[in-house]
């Protein structure tokens, strides 16, 4: 039974809070910036793992979206939920956004990352 | 097709969330925003500012059409909804948009962090069963 807050008070009403400077975010050990590549390194997108998303939605996300064998999508989710991250593609970097693009309209959290 | 049942109460609830979910993606500063259209590079302020000015127009109007294609599936008095797999598949990134709102108003932001038991919470749970559900169907169709 669903309480009936329709109608009250905005449940999820926009807020007028300021985003705060994510400057204490944690460090991603990939960013060190001072290693070696060259152009032609590839790219990944990484999603990362979150506390909202359901384990069954991030396998069909990564089933439906790339084409992934269903254990596959589950190896990878499972990497998500347990490591924190996953690498799910290697390629250009234009490629890399274009999945991270996607992966954000599904509503999981990627990023873009130099491989 | 996918068959749903809502309550007269859960159509009004749904009808809310989204009003706010669209709401929401029209406002500037709401701090969810940085996770419903997060970062694309962690340490690259530059690339992730470019990244933004790219694609997030284009996946505001996709999340809000998202909404839109939910809302008109509840349009009527009546609970009984049947979704066809692309309809149903429409329904799950927003079901998880909604979830991060209320996530982020609930101050659930680890693994470890327990749902609350009050209404939003409720909501939260509600939701995420919906969404379970909706998956569960989609994944038993594509591989009985």
């Amino acid at each position: 039974m669903v309480p009936d807050v329709a109608g009250s008070s905005p449940v999820i009403h926009p807020s007028t809070v300021e985003p705060r400077p994510s400057g204490d975010e944690t460090v991603d050990p990939r960013s060190s910036g001072d290693e070696q590549w060259s152009p032609d390194t590839p790219w990944t997108t990484v999603v990362w793992n979150d506390p909202v998303n359901l384990m069954s939605y991030v396998t069909y996300v990564f089933r439906t979206y790339f084409g992934f064998p269903r254990a596959e999508a589950e190896r990878l989710m499972l990497l998500v939920h347990h490591e924190g991250r996953a690498v799910v593609a290697t390629g250009p970097r234009e490629e890399m956004e274009r999945h991270t693009e996607a992966m954000h309209e599904f509503g999981l959290w990627a990023t873009v990352v130099r491989a | 097709m996918i068959r749903l049942e809502f309550t007269s109460s859960e159509l009004r609830l749904l009808r809310t969330l989204l009003e706010q979910y669209g709401e929401i993606l029209r406002s500037e500063h709401d701090p969810v925003l940085e996770r419903l259209f997060p970062a694309a590079y962690r340490d690259d302020a530059d690339a992730a500012a470019e990244f933004a000015r790219y694609t997030r127009p284009g996946l505001a109007t996709r999340k809000t059409a998202g909404a839109a294609s939910i809302a008109a599936a509840i349009a009527g008095d009546d609970g009984a909804v049947a979704l066809d797999d692309d309809e149903a598949a429409a329904w799950l990134p927003v079901l998880t948009d909604v979830r991060l709102i209320l996530a982020n108003r609930l101050g659930i932001v680890t693994d470890d962090d327990e749902v609350p038991g009050d209404e939003l919470g409720q909501v939260y749970r509600w939701l995420g069963a919906l969404q379970e559900h909706l998956v569960d169907a989609l994944e038993t169709r594509a591989d009985p």
